[in-house]
């Protein structure tokens, strides 16, 4: 079952495994550039706020309803990574306008091997965009749905579903047994409703914008670990924030700094290495899908404001995997 | 219990920290409005929890329930106490009926997220 709490989806399969608990949250971050450079992970900016579509259905398109599931605020342009927490392991898809970000196919039931679909978790500690090669994405960038730029546009070309979607698997219970006792503590019904106002469109979908250096780690487990009889998921809309306030009576987040503001005020940036794992390769169709501001150039629009490059200093590098005092081989 | 308490949260923060400068022994406290010293040495286990409110602030912050952290730190939220303080009998009742029931058949009294056709 999956539980909103907090804004965040709690994701519980307690006849599975007492343990097997996951939490996703959404996380406001800025705009990297799209200008083809490479640029480190930027920071979180606090969590977006979640609701209920069911909780204002009067106010939301039909769709949402029929969907069911979750609605955040999201401004043109802006972006979003996603944050996994949980101790027990998890089998995580993601998808957009049901596209699956990691292999850029069409969202269907199961998880698969080759390629993989899906993130191992705890092992990939975030996701913020799609898996374009290996250890490479492209952000997630809201942009308004129907207006061509959306991964589900670009390879369906339709404007169907946008949002994003989430299914989770546990692992089996007995090989998370097992692996707890190998390494003592892993580490790893609505009525009827009549339209009130007419609004904007607040639909908006997720399209790949700046690279950045990410790696989707390869799955450490066996396919076989992962219990794929119980699964939940969950459909999370994006509504533009300028509807939101029409739609939940509630303030959305402001806009959030610009990368150049960002890196003026001298933040940090960051990069993830886990020397454990391997990464996946990038998905092939999506390699080829047009970046925002490839797409607008094509289109004559400026769909993002602020795009000129940065100089992303100062870079945090976060380590996984290394012993105290192990010295890491790198690539020479 | 303190201990417990403390190292979770510890654990917790720098995890989000990674991230997020937002998350430093400094910023937090001063968001939840306690001393860094405090927090620090509530982190460490050498004071106990602080008070109801100031951990269901830090349970906010660090994106945790707060009743988990409540129990953790060895509270009850006021408000379940004052729920059975009203009625006692009957959720008192409740509770001991609950109470050896397994999670899963509890978590139906839940509000689920509704999932749909899609």
């Amino acid at each position: 079952m999956i539980e909103l709490k907090n804004d965040q989806l709690v994701f519980r399969f307690a006849d599975v495994h007492a343990d097997a608990r996951l939490t996703i949250e959404f996380q406001r971050t800025l705009r990297i550039p799209d200008d083809d450079r490479t640029y480190p992970l930027p920071p979180g900016l606090g969590r977006f706020p979640i609701r209920h579509v069911d909780d204002f259905a009067v106010n939301v398109p039909e769709p949402w309803i029929e969907h069911g599931g979750v609605m955040l605020p999201m401004y043109q342009s802006e972006a979003l990574w996603v944050n996994f927490h949980s101790s027990y392991p998890f089998a995580v898809r993601v998808a957009t306008g049901k596209i699956d970000a990691v292999t850029g196919k069409q969202l269907r039931p199961g998880l698969g091997r080759d390629p993989q679909n899906y993130l191992a978790i705890p092992e990939q500690p975030w996701l913020d965009g799609y898996c374009v090669k290996r250890g490479e994405i492209r952000q997630f960038v809201a942009m308004p749905l129907g207006a061509g730029y959306s991964a589900e546009e670009q390879i369906t070309g339709a404007a169907e579903s946008g949002g994003l979607q989430l299914v989770a698997y546990p692992m089996k219970a007995k090989v998370y047994e097992r692996l707890r006792l190998d390494r003592a503590g892993l580490v790893l019904g609505r009525g009827e409703f009549t339209k009130v106002f007419a609004m904007a469109a607040p639909d908006m979908g997720l399209a790949p914008g700046g690279r950045m250096r990410q790696e989707i780690f390869d799955d450490p487990h066996k396919l076989t670990d992962w219990d794929q009889d119980h699964s939940g998921r969950c459909f999370v809309h994006l509504a533009n924030s300028f509807a939101w306030r029409q739609i939940t009576g509630e303030v959305p987040p402001t806009v959030p700094p610009t990368a150049k503001e960002y890196t003026k005020a001298g933040l940090p940036w960051f990069e993830y290495y886990d020397d454990r794992l391997e990464a996946v390769a990038g998905s092939s169709i999506i390699e080829q899908l047009k970046s925002v501001a490839g797409m607008g150039r094509e289109k004559g629009d400026v769909p993002l404001p602020e795009n000129q490059a940065v100089h992303a200093t100062p870079i945090v590098v976060l380590r996984k995997g290394l012993a105290k005092g192990q010295v890491r081989e790198g690539t020479f | 219990m303190a201990k417990g308490f403390g190292d979770f949260v510890r654990k917790r923060r720098e995890a989000l920290r990674q991230r997020d400068e937002r998350f430093s022994v400094r910023q937090v406290a001063q968001r939840i409005g306690v001393e860094p010293s405090f927090l620090s040495k509530v982190e460490r286990g050498d004071v106990p929890p602080p008070s109801e409110s100031k951990v269901v602030a830090l349970a906010r912050e660090l994106g945790e329930d707060p009743d988990v952290l409540l129990a953790l730190a060895g509270k009850v939220s006021s408000d379940l106490q004052d729920a059975i303080r009203k009625r006692p009998e009957l959720f008192g009742s409740l509770l001991r009926e609950l109470k050896d029931m397994p999670d899963h058949a509890v978590l139906r009294l839940v509000r689920e997220v509704r999932d749909g056709k899609w």
